[in-house]
C-alpha cells in the first residue's frame, strides 16, 4: 500500500507540475520503488519518449549556436574557417568515428578468449 | 694514528708471518682434541685472531704503504719475503673474516653434517684450508705460492669429501675437483719453473724486474705465462674450467660451501692479477691481447652460458654455484678491460660477490639445517617457515641481481661504466641481459618462498622453525653488509681504488731491489 | 624531521609510510591507522613540498645532494616546472586515499604509498640516476596493484612489468651513454642528437604510451581492482609527460607522435566493450595532446601541458572513480551488460556525466580551459595538418568518453540491473574531484582558474593573459560540441550506431601475445627437436675421446659419475693450446 501513496503522491506532484500523466502504469509503480530516491524526479530520462526527443535538444543548439559563429567570427581563422565550420567538423568527425566502427569491428573482432585469458569472468567486490 | 695504537707491536711487526703461521700450528692441536667444543673455540679463537691481524695490517697498509716482512731475517731473493699492499690486504681481510663468520655458523651446522668423531680433524683441514689461503695471498714468493696452493687445495678436497655423510655424491664431486684442482696445481708449477729458468728467481719482484730485462720476445716466458694463466684459471673456475664447481659447492659440508665460495675462488684470481699485471707486464702485446681474449672473452661467455645454467638448475647450490660461475665472469670481464676503472670493477665485484655467495650459502645451509631442503621447488613457504632466515637470503638475493641500494648494484654501475668508458657497448648490453636472467634464476627461489603456500604435514601447515641464532647472525652480518657497502660505498670503493692503482702502476714501477711504488695511501680521503 | 626530508625529497615521507602500512597488523584499529596514513601522508607530502619551496626565495630548490659511487646526485629538486607535478601527484593520492576507504587490503594501501611517493621523487628528481631510480621502484611497486585484480589479472601485470623493465633498462643505458658523453647526469633538456637521447627518448616514450608502445595501458589498467585502476591511471603516464617536457620539450618529432597518439585511441575505444578499457583508450588519446604541446614545446603550449595535465588527472580520476563505483556494486563493467543505471546510482552518474563533460572540453568545465592552450600554440606554430587532427581527435574524444562512457552505464537501455548507490567514501573523493574539475574552470575572482593559471611554469608570457572564454572560443567549441551530440542523436535513431557486442579487439599488442607467443612457441619446439639431434651428434664424436681420457684419469671401476672430469682434462687441454695461440700468434 506504501506503494500506492507514495506513487499518489507523486501523482500530484507531477500533476502540479502541470503534465498530463495522471495514471502510472504497474511498471512504473516498481521502477518508482526500486529506483534511488534522489533518481525518482528524474525517472523521465529513463522513458521511450525522452530518448525519442532527446535529439531536438543538440539539435537546436546547434543550429543556435552556427548562427552565432557568424556574429562572432573565428579571431585567426584557418584557411578552412568559416561561419560554421566547427559544426560540419563535430558532425563529419562524429560520425566517421562511429561508422568506421562496422568494418573495424568485422576486421579486429574476436572471441573474447582468443588469448586464452578469460576476461569474461568479473568479479566486483559486492558480486 | 690513533687507531693503530689498539693494535700490539707484534702485529704491526710480524702480522704478515703469523696470520698465516698461527692457523697451520693450531691446526695441527686441533687435530688431536677430541672434544668437538673445544675444537671450535680454538678455530673460532684463531679466526677472530686472524681477521684483527688482518684488520691491523689493512689498517698499516693504508696509512703507511706496504709492507715487506722477511720470513726468518733472511732477505729475498735468497729467503722467502712476504708482501702485504693495497692489493691483498682487503683479501687478507675478507678471507679471514668470513672464515669467522663461517666458523661461528659451524657449530650447529657442522654437528648436523659430520660424523662426531671427525670433529676434530674436520677443523684442523678447515684450519689448514684457511692458511693456505691466506698464504698464498700473502706471500711473494712464487713457489710459496704453489706450496700453498696445494696447502689449501688438498685440505679443500678432503673437506669436501667430508659431505658424505650427508650426501654420498660428496665423494665423487671431491674426486673430479681432486683431478681437476691438480692438474691446475700442476701446470702453474710448471709455469712457475719455466719462470725460475728464464729469470733463476723465485720472489715475484725480482723475477718482474730480470723479466723487464728479458723482454717481451722471450718464447719461454710465453710458454710460462700460458701455463700460470690457465693454472689459475682452472683455480678461479673461469669458464669453461669451472666444471669442478658445482660438485664441490653443492656437496660439500653447508659452512664450507660457504667459505669455499666467498674466499676460494677470490685467491686464485688475486693471484691471476698479481702474475699478469705485476710479474709480467700488461703492456707486453702478448700479455694485452690474452688479457682481452682470454679473461674478457671468457668472462662474457661464462657470464651468458653459466647464467642459462643455473636458470635450469634444481637444485639450489646448483644454481648458486653457477651463479658463482657467472659472476666471476663479471669480475674477468673488468679485469679484461685492463683499465684502472674496469680493474676497480673487477677488484669491487671480487669482494661483493663473497659478501652476497657467502651470505647466500649460509642461509642455504640453514634452509637444510631445519627442514632438509636442497631443492628449488622445496622452498615452498619458507618466507612464512623461516623468515629471517629467509629475508636474509633475499637481501642477499636482490643484492646478486643488482637491485639499486645494494652492493652488487655498485659493482655493476661501476663495471657498466668502464665499458662504456672503453666503448665497449655490446659488454653492457651482456651485463643487462645476464642481468635479466640473474633475475629469473633468483627470482624463482623467491618466488617459491614468498607466493607458493606453506606445505602441509598431515593436513596442518608447517610450523614455523627459524634457523639458531649462531647461524642467523653470520647471515645477518653479510646480508647487512650487502645493503650497507651498497648505501655507503665510499670506503670499499677507496680500497678497489688502490688495488687498481697497484695493478695499473704494473711491472714498470718496480724499482730494482725489489721495492714498489707506493699506492695511494687509502685513509686519507 | 622536516630538515631530512628536505634534504633528500618528501617523497620518502610516502615511502615511509607505504612500509609502515606494510607491517601494520590487519586488525581493525591496524587497518584504520593504514587507512590514515593512505590519506594523510599525500597531504603531510604536499605540505612538506609547500613548506619547502616557499621557505626560501630562490626560483629553483635544489637540495638532496649527495655523492653515490663517485657521481654527485641531486635528490630534490623543486623549480616551476615540477611542483605543479607534485601538488597534482600529492592531491591525486589524497583523492585515492578517500576513494579507497572502504578497502581492507594491505598490499593495496602499502604499493599504492609507495608508488605515489615513487611519482613524487622521479618528479623532483634533479639528476638522471634518481630517476631511474624512482622510475625503477614506480614499475615495482605499480605492478602489485595490477595483480589485486585477480587471477586473470596475472599475465597482464606480469606484460605491464616487462614493459616497465625494458624502459628502465633503456633509460639506464641511454643515462649512462648520455653521462659519459656529457659528463653530467643532470636531468635538464636532453634532445635526440645527444648521444643516448634516443634511448632516453624511449624509455619515456614507453611509460607515455607512444602508438605502438601503449598496449600495457590497454591491457593491464582494466583489469586491476575497483581502487587500483583509480590509482594507477595518475601516476605513471603523467610521470612520462614531466620526463618528456623535461627532456625533449620542443622536439619536432613529439608533434607528429603525439597528433598519431590523440587520433588512433579514438577507433579502438568505440569497438571496446569493456569501458575500464575504453578509458584506457581515452587516457591514451589525453596523452597525445599532451605530447603534441611537448612537441610545440613553446611556453604556450608547455602552460598548456601542464594545465592539462592537472585537469586530465582530475577528470579521467573521476571518471575511473565512477567506473570503478559501477564495477564495485554491479560485478560488471562491460557495457553491453549495463544500462539504466541512473535509476539505482544517481549521484554516481552526475559525477559521471561531470567528468565526462569536462574531459569534452564543454565551457565552464576543466578540460576547457587547458586543451585549447594546447590546440592555439599548435595553431600559432602554424601546424595546420595536426591541427586538423587534433579537432578531429577532439570531436572523437566526445564520442569515447563524453557520451559511449556515461550513456551506456547510467542511460541506453534498462538492464534491470537495480544496486545500492557507491558507499560513501567514493562518493566524496568523486564530489571533491567532481567541484574541482568545474571550479578550476571559472574565470573571475571567485573561480579557481586563477589558481590553475596561477601554477603553470612560465608565467611571464602566455599563461596570464592566455584568455579562455573569449565569445568565438566558447560559440565554436558549443558547435563541436553539440554537432557531435546530434551526430549521436541522429546516429542511434537512424539505427547506424553500432551495438555493443562483447569481443576480444586486437590490438598491436596482437603482435607479441599472439604472433610472438606462437614464434616462441614454434622455435622452441624446434629447437628441443634440434637440440635433441646436436646432443646425439656430439655424444657420437666426442664419447670415444671422452671414455679413453676416463679411462687414463680415474682407477678403473671408479664410480660412472666422474665421467666428467676426463671431458675438463680435454677442455684444460684446449684451453692450453688456445692460450698459447693466442700468446704466440696474435
Amino acid at each position: 500500500m506504501t506503494d500506492k501513496q507514495k506513487s499518489d503522491q507523486q501523482n500530484s506532484r507531477k500533476q502540479g507540475s502541470g503534465k498530463q500523466n495522471p495514471v502510472l502504469s504497474p511498471l512504473e509503480i516498481v521502477e518508482r520503488a526500486e529506483a534511488h530516491p534522489a533518481a525518482v524526479p528524474f525517472l523521465w530520462l529513463g522513458s521511450k519518449k525522452t530518448q525519442r526527443n532527446f535529439i531536438y535538444i543538440p539539435l537546436v543548439g546547434m543550429i543556435v549556436f552556427s548562427i552565432l559563429g557568424f556574429f562572432y567570427p573565428v579571431s585567426k581563422p584557418a584557411p578552412w574557417d568559416f561561419g560554421f565550420s566547427y559544426t560540419v567538423i563535430g558532425f563529419v568527425g562524429y560520425s566517421f568515428v562511429v561508422l568506421s566502427a562496422w568494418p573495424l569491428f568485422r576486421l579486429l573482432s574476436r572471441p573474447e578468449n582468443y588469448y586464452g585469458e578469460d576476461d569474461s569472468v568479473e568479479e566486483g567486490e559486492d558480486a | 694514528m690513533q687507531i693503530m695504537s689498539l693494535f700490539p707491536e707484534w702485529i704491526l711487526s710480524h702480522g704478515a708471518a703469523s696470520i698465516v703461521i698461527i692457523p697451520l700450528l693450531l691446526a695441527v692441536i686441533t687435530a688431536v682434541n677430541s672434544s668437538a667444543r673445544l675444537a671450535w673455540a680454538t678455530v673460532l679463537g684463531v679466526t677472530a685472531l686472524c681477521a684483527f691481524t688482518a684488520l691491523g695490517l689493512l689498517l698499516q697498509v693504508m696509512s703507511f704503504g706496504p709492507i715487506h716482512y722477511n720470513m726468518g731475517g733472511w732477505a729475498p731473493p735468497m729467503g722467502i719475503g712476504y708482501y702485504i699492499d693495497g692489493l691483498n690486504a682487503p683479501l687478507l681481510l675478507l678471507i679471514s673474516v668470513v672464515a669467522f663468520l663461517c666458523t661461528l655458523y659451524a657449530l650447529p651446522s657442522v654437528v648436523a653434517e659430520v660424523e662426531p668423531k671427525k670433529h676434530g680433524p674436520f677443523y684442523a683441514a678447515f684450519l689448514i684450508s684457511l692458511a693456505g689461503l691466506l698464504g698464498m695471498v700473502a706471500t711473494a714468493d712464487a713457489f710459496n705460492v704453489f706450496v700453498f696452493l696445494e696447502v689449501s687445495s688438498i685440505s679443500t678436497y678432503v673437506l669436501v669429501a667430508m659431505g658424505a655423510s650427508r650426501d654420498r655424491r660428496a665423494l665423487s664431486s671431491s674426486f673430479n675437483y681432486l683431478i681437476m684442482g691438480s692438474i691446475g696445481a700442476t701446470f702453474f708449477v710448471i709455469g712457475i719453473g719455466f719462470l725460475y729458468m728464464q729469470t733463476g728467481t723465485l720472489n715475484m719482484m725480482d723475477m718482474a724486474r730480470l723479466l723487464q730485462e728479458i723482454g717481451p720476445g722471450d718464447r719461454v716466458v710465453q710458454l710460462a705465462f700460458a701455463f700460470i694463466a690457465i693454472g689459475l684459471g682452472l683455480k678461479l673456475a673461469m669458464f669453461p674450467l669451472h666444471m669442478w664447481l658445482p660438485g664441490a659447492y653443492a656437496y660439500a659440508p653447508s659452512f664450507f660451501t660457504a667459505f669455499l665460495a666467498a674466499t676460494a675462488t677470490k685467491a686464485a684470481l688475486y693471484l691471476l692479477l698479481r702474475f699478469t699485471f705485476t710479474v709480467f707486464d700488461p703492456n707486453w702485446d702478448y700479455i694485452a691481447i690474452a688479457v682481452m681474449i682470454l679473461l674478457a672473452g671468457m668472462g662474457i661467455l661464462g657470464m651468458v652460458a653459466a647464467s642459462l645454467q643455473a636458470i635450469f638448475q634444481n637444485d639450489i647450490r646448483r644454481v648458486l654455484a653457477y651463479s658463482s660461475v657467472a659472476q666471476v665472469g663479471y669480475m674477468l670481464l673488468g679485469v679484461g678491460m685492463a683499465t684502472t676503472l674496469g680493474l676497480t670493477a673487477g677488484y669491487l665485484h671480487m669482494i661483493n660477490h663473497a659478501i652476497m655467495k657467502g651470505a647466500l650459502f649460509l642461509a642455504v645451509g640453514a634452509f637444510w639445517y631445519r627442514f632438509g631442503i636442497t631443492q628449488v621447488s622445496d622452498m615452498r613457504g619458507l618466507g612464512k617457515t623461516m623468515p629471517w632466515t629467509m629475508a636474509g637470503f633475499t637481501i642477499a638475493g636482490i643484492s646478486l641481481i643488482g637491485v639499486p641500494g645494494t652492493v652488487g648494484f655498485v659493482s655493476k654501475l661501476i663495471l657498466v661504466e668502464a665499458a662504456a668508458e672503453n666503448g665497449w657497448w655490446w659488454a653492457i648490453g651482456v651485463i643487462v641481459a645476464t642481468s635479466v636472467l640473474a633475475i629469473i634464476y633468483v627470482g624463482r627461489m623467491i618466488e617459491q618462498a614468498y607466493f607458493k603456500p606453506v606445505p602441509q604435514i598431515n593436513d596442518r601447515p608447517v610450523r614455523r622453525n627459524e634457523a639458531p641464532l649462531a647461524m642467523l647472525i653470520p647471515l645477518w652480518v653479510l646480508a647487512l653488509a650487502s645493503l650497507a657497502f651498497g648505501i655507503q660505498t665510499e670506503w670499499l670503493m677507496n680500497l678497489a681504488e688502490a688495488a687498481a692503482q697497484v695493478l695499473s702502476a704494473g711491472s714498470n714501477t718496480v724499482i730494482p731491489g725489489g721495492a714498489y711504488a707506493l699506492p695511494a695511501p687509502i685513509g686519507g680521503h | 624531521m622536516l630538515e631530512l626530508f628536505a634534504s633528500f625529497s618528501p617523497a620518502f615521507i610516502l615511502i615511509a609510510a607505504g612500509v609502515l602500512a606494510g607491517f601494520i597488523p590487519t586488525s581493525k584499529s591496524g587497518s584504520f591507522i593504514s587507512k590514515v596514513l593512505m590519506v594523510g601522508a599525500p597531504a603531510l607530502a604536499l605540505v612538506c613540498i609547500n613548506v619547502i619551496y616557499y621557505g626560501q626565495t630562490e626560483n629553483t630548490y635544489l637540495g638532496g645532494q649527495l655523492s653515490f659511487a663517485g657521481i654527485e646526485l641531486t635528490t630534490l629538486r623543486i623549480d616551476s616546472l615540477s611542483i605543479i607535478w607534485g601538488y597534482i601527484f600529492c592531491f591525486a593520492g589524497i583523492l585515492n586515499g578517500i576513494y579507497g576507504l572502504h578497502e581492507k587490503c594491505k598490499i593495496t594501501d602499502t604499493s599504492a604509498l609507495i608508488y605515489t611517493g615513487a611519482g613524487v621523487g622521479a618528479v623532483f628528481a634533479g639528476d638522471l640516476i634518481t630517476l631511474f631510480m624512482f622510475w625503477e621502484l614506480l614499475a615495482l611497486s605499480s605492478v602489485f596493484i595490477v595483480w589485486r585484480g585477480g587471477p586473470k589479472s596475472y599475465p597482464a601485470g606480469m606484460r605491464y612489468l616487462a614493459m616497465h623493465i625494458l624502459s628502465g633498462v633503456l633509460l639506464l643505458a641511454g643515462l649512462v651513454i648520455y653521462g659519459r658523453a656529457t659528463g653530467s647526469y643532470a636531468f635538464n633538456n636532453i634532445g635526440l642528437d645527444m648521444p643516448g637521447g634516443w634511448l632516453i627518448f624511449l624509455a619515456f616514450g614507453i611509460k607515455a604510451g607512444f602508438p605502438l608502445l601503449h598496449n600495457w595501458i590497454q591491457d593491464s589498467y582494466p583489469r586491476s581492482s575497483v581502487t587500483g585502476t583509480v590509482i594507477l591511471s595518475v601516476f605513471t603516464t603523467k610521470l612520462a609527460i614531466y620526463a618528456l617536457a623535461r627532456g625533449f620539450a620542443g622536439t619536432e618529432i613529439l608533434i607528429y607522435i603525439g597528433a598519431v597518439m590523440t587520433v588512433f585511441p579514438v577507433f579502438f575505444a568505440v569497438l571496446e566493450n569493456d569501458l575500464r578499457k575504453v578509458l584506457s583508450y581515452s587516457l591514451n588519446n589525453q596523452l597525445g595532446f599532451m605530447v603534441v604541446g611537448i612537441g610545440i614545446g613553446s611556453q604556450l603550449a608547455l602552460n598548456g601541458v601542464a594545465a592539462h595535465m592537472v585537469s586530465h588527472i582530475l577528470y579521467k580520476s573521476l571518471l575511473f572513480m565512477s567506473m570503478g563505483a559501477v564495477l564495485h556494486r554491479v560485478g560488471t563493467i562491460k557495457a553491453s551488460e549495463l544500462g539504466g543505471l541512473f535509476r539505482s546510482m544517481p549521484y554516481t552518474a552526475v559525477f559521471c556525466m561531470i567528468g565526462a563533460a569536462a574531459i569534452s572540453a564543454v565551457p565552464l568545465f576543466a578540460g576547457f580551459v587547458s586543451k585549447a592552450m594546447i590546440i592555439t600554440a599548435v595553431f600559432e606554430n602554424g601546424h595546420l595538418v595536426v591541427y586538423a587532427m587534433l579537432l578531429f581527435a577532439s570531436a572523437g574524444v566526445l564520442e569515447h568518453s563524453g557520451i559511449k562512457v556515461p550513456y551506456f552505464a547510467f542511460f541506453a537501455h534498462d538492464s534491470g540491473k537495480r544496486v545500492k548507490e557507491a558507499p560513501w567514501n567514493m562518493l566524496t573523493a568523486m564530489g571533491i574531484t567532481a567541484f574541482l574539475c568545474i571550479y578550476l574552470a571559472i574565470p573571475g575572482t571567485y573561480g579557481g582558474m586563477q589558481y590553475l593559471y596561477g601554477l603553470l611554469p612560465s608565467e611571464v608570457a602566455g599563461a596570464a593573459k592566455y584568455n579562455p572564454y573569449t565569445d568565438y572560443h566558447v560559440i565554436f567549441q558549443m558547435q563541436l560540441i553539440m554537432a557531435a551530440v546530434f551526430a549521436f542523436a541522429l546516429l542511434k535513431r537512424i539505427g547506424f550506431y553500432p551495438p555493443e557486442r562483447r569481443a576480444e579487439i586486437l590490438d598491436f599488442d596482437w603482435t607479441y601475445r599472439r604472433l610472438g607467443l606462437s614464434l616462441l612457441q614454434w622455435g622452441n619446439a624446434m629447437w628441443s627437436r634440434l637440440g635433441a639431434v646436436i646432443i646425439y651428434a656430439l655424444r657420437g664424436m666426442f664419447g670415444n675421446i671422452s671414455r679413453r681420457l676416463y679411462q687414463v684419469f680415474s682407477p678403473a671401476g671408479a664410480l660412472s659419475y666422474a665421467a666428467p672430469s676426463g671431458i675438463a682434462a680435454v677442455l684444460i687441454a684446449g684451453m692450453l693450446a688456445v692460450t698459447l695461440f693466442v700468446v704466440y700468434f696474435l
